[in-house]
């Protein structure tokens, strides 16, 4: 940064965001993860995805997870819903030691995973009926969640009649149908269209300001990271270490022109080194023969 | 739906999909090539045809092989043919003009004999019914008819050569008796009527009106009333593939859903299932008459055979290859186990397993043909089997035509109703949509899958 501009340090908060971390940081503690690890056996030996991963994340708290590519982050989220079995530690789900899949810790996937053959208002009932529920309460409880992620108009179409956007909040709505103690969110935007996306994120934070539930975010877009989380866990890549857990100093509530506040520039400045350490704008000269006449310059 | 557009489209573009129309005219057309081709072989006297089709035919001296009306020869051996009679006419001619011929009673009974000659001759052009065909008295008449020329030939025409020889043999015939007396027939030898016959394409490849025919008299008409009529024969090929495929079903489905779902039993199953599917279904045929016994009950096992190991590894795979993210998804809803099977794995796999059980359906019929012919020979393909042993190919051409048509009209059915049992899958919101298709939108209502996108509200 040139010029008289200065950035403040990521760790600079104003009071009121100060005040309002203090204040999630005597919330009960949701999520522990206690030296947890994963190591992959591959014919070349063994690969360590994950080590000695610590952090707790508090009721209502919205964390990122962030990182190079190949740093385990997806591969956490997966452990921590069950999906994947760690090979060293624990984590506890308010307090209690929790192993496998269930129905506590809901998980929105990047390629959407809605059941083609269900509508979207028997998708959304799912968890509800596995759940040794059924009839009209049931029902009507799925088209609340329904209609809160805006979809009631599309409640007996089918999946394949939905676009990206509208499927991933059906999946949403059908995560948080299940009421789970923590939602984890696995790139969920990631395939979506750059419009779409930002869509995307505002909805998210509404649902999350208007629902009780914690989120887990996955993502490798820093601005995403910064917009929604309060918290944004760093791993670094062979072995997946946390790097650092930094707390967003962006205030709340927050809005599409605050990507270019002060406090937003700063974080992601920090983002930036801490995950792409040794970063030149091109990585090198490529031996480009010139091809087109000398006059005919784009810059 | 194209033909609006102003420029015309190619009708031959890379990759791109023809018209509606164009689609139309092209399936037409495939199957109504390979008839033009068999019309176009059948009815142009100068393609191919290397046999002579016998209108009538002779006896020769001390030669075994008798030829009759109807038989074919070969083009290159017909000539042989003629000359072989044409000299022992020359040798009878001789014998009378210089008198060393012999005569005698055996003469008047061989005259006899060789008078019926003319009975294919007067039964083709209708001077003679097939029943009178057999009476001399009648023939004796014909023979009269045609020398003095009173017969006009309808049908066959006798060559110059042949009405040469009528008229001579009748001079003899008729000095003697007026009317048939077997005792009154010359007892010198009589000259043969010199073979004549048409070119004919081999008795395998009947003429398309001569199947037809014959088609339509097989499946019309009781022949025989101890043997079942092709009604009967169909529904018991039917049945008989029913009942294998549904019984392959009953077991190959639950056991392929379970190999695809746990690694438990796909290893437990699979390799054996895959080496039995290695041994032809066919070479167990004696071993299942000898456990089944005879009727139905070895031919459905041979379909099972046939069908059900197959079954199982295709139905696994499918299983498998059901995206493993909606099972994670639905885990991480609560559903565990038997819940996972139910509800997620069984309505996922569907549609493909619908496809699956339709190729294999198809595969079925080959299993039938194999499975008529082991015991008992029963159903559509010993009705096959008889009539081409006797060369009745004219009868067996329409009966294979049926199991394909049956084979064929399913799949196709089958093919169209697949998007009304799984609305949801993409195929289904096309809108492309054959005969049978529109026939079964028309049928089943599905307004309910329509409705939402059309901006109505559901609640």
């Amino acid at each position: 940064m040139s010029g008289d501009f200065v950035l403040p340090s990521y760790l600079d908060q104003s009071d009121a965001v100060s005040e309002r971390f203090a204040r999630i940081s005597q919330r009960p503690v949701k999520l522990e993860v206690q030296g947890l690890g994963k190591t992959f056996q591959s014919t070349d030996g063994e690969l360590n995805a994950l080590k000695d991963i610590n952090f707790k994340v508090h009721r209502r708290e919205f964390v990122s997870v962030i990182g190079p590519s190949g740093c385990g982050k997806s591969t956490l989220i997966r452990i921590l819903a069950g999906l994947d079995h760690p090979t060293a530690g624990r984590f506890l789900l308010e307090g209690k030691e929790v192993h496998g899949p269930g129905p506590d810790r809901g998980m929105v996937f990047q390629s959407y995973t809605l059941f083609p053959w269900l509508t979207v208002k028997k998708n959304v009932m799912f968890g509800l009926e596995v759940g040794g529920r059924s009839g009209t309460m049931v029902e009507s409880e799925a088209m609340q969640w329904i209609d809160l992620v805006g979809l009631g108009r599309f409640a007996n179409a089918y999946p394949s009649q939905l676009s990206g956007g509208m499927k991933q909040r059906v999946a949403i709505a059908r995560a948080l149908a299940n009421q789970p103690q923590i939602l984890f969110m696995d790139e969920p935007f990631g395939a979506l269209d750059a419009q779409t996306r930002s869509q995307m994120q505002a909805y998210l934070l509404q649902i999350w300001r208007n629902v009780d539930v914690t989120i887990m975010f996955v993502t490798h877009d820093l601005d995403e990271a910064i917009y929604l989380s309060d918290r944004i866990l760093v791993l670094k890549a062979h072995p997946g270490e946390v790097q650092e857990f930094i707390e967003v100093s962006v205030p709340r509530p927050r809005v599409p022109d605050q990507f270019i506040s002060p406090e937003f520039l700063a974080t992601k400045k920090r983002l930036e080194e801490l995950i792409h350490p040794k970063r030149s704008a091109v990585a090198e000269e490529l031996p480009v023969i010139r091809m087109t006449s000398v006059e005919d310059t784009v810059d | 739906m194209s033909d609006t557009r102003t420029a015309p489209r190619p009708w031959f573009s890379i990759r791109k999909e023809l018209g509606q129309r164009r689609r139309l005219i092209l399936t037409a057309a495939s199957f109504l090539m390979p008839v033009a081709v068999w019309m176009l072989v059948s009815y142009c006297p100068f393609i191919w045809h290397p046999d002579v089709k016998l209108q009538f035919s002779a006896d020769r001296e001390n030669v075994t092989t008798v030829f009759s009306a109807g038989d074919h020869v070969s083009k290159e051996y017909f000539p042989q043919f003629l000359a072989d009679v044409r000299a022992e006419n020359t040798a009878v001619l001789k014998g009378r003009e210089d008198g060393s011929g012999e005569s005698g009673s055996r003469y008047r009974r061989a005259n006899q004999k060789l008078m019926r000659q003319m009975a294919p001759v007067a039964v083709a052009n209708g001077w003679l019914t097939y029943d009178q065909a057999a009476d001399d008295v009648s023939i004796y008449k014909v023979w009269k008819g045609v020398a003095d020329g009173t017969l006009k030939p309808n049908g066959i025409t006798l060559s110059s050569e042949n009405l040469a020889i009528v008229r001579r043999n009748w001079a003899l015939m008729s000095a003697l008796s007026p009317e048939f007396d077997a005792r009154k027939l010359p007892e010198v030898p009589l000259e043969k009527l010199v073979p004549q016959g048409v070119p004919a394409n081999p008795v395998y490849l009947p003429a398309p009106h001569e199947v037809i025919e014959q088609g339509y008299k097989d499946f019309t008409k009781v022949t025989d009333p101890d043997k079942p009529t092709m009604g009967q024969r169909f529904k018991q090929s039917v049945y008989i593939i029913l009942a294998g495929f549904f019984l392959s079903c009953l077991i190959g489905i639950p056991l392929g859903v379970m190999c695809g779902t746990f690694d438990f039993f796909s290893k437990l199953f699979e390799p054996f299932v895959d080496f039995f599917r290695y041994m032809p279904a066919p070479v167990f045929s004696t071993l299942l008459v000898a456990v089944f016994l005879a009727h139905d009950a070895p031919k459905i096992a041979l379909v099972f055979v046939g069908t059900f190991f197959q079954m199982v590894l295709i139905v696994a795979n499918t299983t498998r290859q059901l995206d493993v993210s909606l099972l994670e998804a639905a885990q991480t809803l609560g559903a565990k186990h038997f819940t996972l099977i139910r509800r997620v794995i069984l309505p996922g796999i569907t549609p493909n397993l619908y496809n699956d059980l339709r190729i294999l359906l198809g595969w079925s019929w080959t299993w039938l043909v194999i499975a008529e012919l082991i015991g008992v020979k029963s159903g559509l393909t010993e009705f096959i089997e008889t009539q081409g042993r006797w060369r009745n190919f004219e009868s067996v051409y329409p009966v294979i035509i049926l199991i394909g048509i049956t084979g064929f009209t399913t799949d196709q059915i089958l093919s169209a109703m697949r998007r009304y049992f799984f609305p949801w899958t993409p195929e289904a919101s096309e809108k492309k949509r054959g005969p049978i298709g529109r026939f079964f939108h028309w049928l089943l209502d599905t307004s309910v899958y329509d409705k939402p996108l059309k901006g109505k509200t559901s609640r």
